[in-house]
């Protein structure tokens, strides 16, 4: 029960530490809009033939651009949050001299990633359901009942990130220059889950790799149950890896980010960056 | 030794330091080999995606980019996304870090000229930028098997390099628009995104409404990506572009004129308000 309460004061902190940053709050909705959904959805409508989005189909089987790349940018909107919002935020702890503190107080240490994936799942709902009102409103998105049909993908898919988040934060803690190692990694992992295309297009080398990957069927059932994509194995085969990839991931995580801590503690490494 | 000649020297001088500074941060270089070629690659297989090597969704592509070769349109565009990106985050932000450092004053105590500090830090962005031109005309050779003529390649050199007046004014006068704000870094990202959504990047200008393709025409970047665009993918030749070279070379000057006076402005508001060491 500690333990709990301490997650949730610890999401409230980071939750009242970010929203002082209003330009980084706005930023939150502003650079996926910018960098990914609207450059993507004029890009897509480029390809349409007579309003219809013919080669998609080809591919996927759906016609449903802006649905295509909204389910592809809520996942992506989870990767970024375990790498950027848990994972690198252990480093700003560090570079801002808190984290010998935090790490002294009775909370375990596992915690802190809890408490922070909260604080990040709660910028994550904000963010996505703006963009989500953004894609309603002026590109033509539409929900369908559906998609809660996926939702136990999306929540599997949470809880394997948490456990990608403690792989993340073991390196994080143990390398001294994160960010470009943090920058790639998230874009790589991205793109391999199919964020932005179908893993299908990868070339042959890479396709085991995003296999590999709890996210990749993610958003593969979410796109199927959601657009009526062609998933790339049956849905209840998808679910199963899903299932038996997140039971990897997690406890992996939580040993990976165990052994960070004790050769941090042995190295005196906490406050060298 | 004439003024002119001690302010020339002060720039070279200038250009040498942020050329110094660049190569202390080899990992920096990192970057330069995996942004330039990932980038790019994951949008041309977004457009292979959007396409499904159907024939009429290429030919309506074609219609509305010019060129049925998606891998070159993204690649071109991307060439312009990452010379922004070097601009705003280097020279752009240069005097903003020259007055986090606390050396900004000091600099402004030398008897140089004002325009060495505003304009020196460019120079800066250019080794990083032909290197990366580099690696992507090699990773749209190898990936994606696009060789442009070598004739359309030296051209569209020529026209990146009667660009690099325009960029280099556009990063002027944000490096010293910014000495305003406290933070720069969403500032990058919102006139960067601006850019990226304006120009062309990684769609054709002709999928923006009206209202935003009169702006996207007011930007040198839309004229260079288009221009080049029409050297290496349309067969186009310099002669052809003669009228949005004239366009890009004027949009500079005016610009760069902008970025003096902004300059001047808020050199005079500095020295009343004592701006200059807070930050």
């Amino acid at each position: 029960m500690g333990d709990v309460r301490a997650a949730f004061a610890i999401a409230r902190k980071d939750i009242r530490s970010f929203s002082r940053y209003r330009v980084a709050v706005a930023s939150t909705v502003f650079t996926p809009l910018y960098q990914f959904i609207i450059p993507a959805f004029l890009f897509g409508a480029a390809f349409a033939v007579n309003g219809r989005q013919a080669g998609l189909s080809a591919t996927l089987g759906t016609e449903d651009l802006p649905g295509f790349i909204f389910l592809g940018g809520l996942v992506g909107g989870l990767i970024s949050i375990a790498f950027w919002g848990i994972a690198f935020s252990l480093r700003n702890e560090m570079d801002m001299g808190t984290l010998e503190p935090s790490w002294l107080t009775p909370t375990r240490h596992e915690t802190f990633i809890i408490g922070r994936a909260l604080g990040g799942m709660f910028w994550f709902a904000l963010s996505q359901a703006v963009l989500f009102g953004f894609g309603i409103w002026f590109l033509g998105l539409r929900l369908r009942a559906e998609m809660l049909l996926a939702l136990p993908a999306v929540l599997l898919a949470v809880l394997a990130m948490v456990g990608i988040a403690y792989l993340l934060a073991a390196v994080v803690l143990l390398i001294r220059e994160a960010n470009f190692f943090v920058d790639t990694m998230q874009f790589v992992v991205g793109m391999m889950s199919g964020t932005a295309f179908p893993v299908t297009l990868l070339p042959g080398v890479l396709q085991p790799v995003a296999l590999a990957l709890p996210t990749t069927y993610a958003i593969d059932i979410l796109r199927a149950e959601a657009l009526g994509s062609r998933p790339i194995f049956d849905t209840r085969l998808e679910y199963a890896v899903l299932v038996a990839l997140t039971a990897v991931t997690y406890p992996l995580g939580r040993w990976a980010f165990g052994r960070a801590e004790e050769t941090m503690r042995r190295r005196g490494m906490l406050a060298q960056y | 030794m004439t003024l002119l000649a001690a302010d020339l020297r002060a720039f070279l001088a200038a250009a040498r330091k942020e050329l110094r500074q660049q190569r202390r941060y080899p990992t920096l270089y990192l970057g330069l080999l995996f942004w330039p070629v990932l980038l790019p690659a994951a949008w041309v297989l977004m457009g292979h995606a959007y396409s499904g090597n159907d024939p009429q969704a290429l030919a309506a592509f074609a219609e509305r980019a010019g060129s049925t070769n998606v891998a070159g349109f993204v690649f071109v565009g991307y060439a312009m996304y990452m010379w922004l990106s070097s601009l705003l985050w280097g020279s752009g932000t240069a005097l903003r870090q020259e007055q986090v450092r606390g050396s900004l004053e000091a600099v402004f105590v030398t008897p140089v000229s004002r325009l060495v500090p505003l304009f020196g830090p460019g120079v800066a962005t250019l080794i990083p930028m032909s290197l990366t031109f580099v690696v992507m005309g090699l990773a749209l050779w190898l990936f994606f098997g696009v060789v442009p003529p070598l004739a359309a390649v030296a051209q569209a050199a020529v026209v990146v390099v009667l660009g690099v007046p325009a960029l280099y004014a556009i990063g002027a006068l944000f490096a010293a628009s910014v000495l305003r704000f406290g933070e720069v870094g969403p500032i990058v990202q919102l006139i960067r995104g601006m850019l990226v959504l304006a120009c062309g990047i990684t769609f054709p200008v002709a999928m923006l409404p009206l209202w935003a393709q009169v702006w996207a025409w007011l930007m040198p970047p839309t004229y260079i990506v288009e221009d080049i665009r029409r050297l290496l993918l349309q067969g186009a030749r310099l002669g052809d572009l003669v009228p949005h070279i004239a366009i890009v070379l004027s949009i500079a000057s005016l610009t760069a004129l902008l970025a003096i006076v902004v300059f001047r402005y808020l050199e005079t508001s500095a020295r009343r308000t004592g701006m200059l060491g807070r930050f």
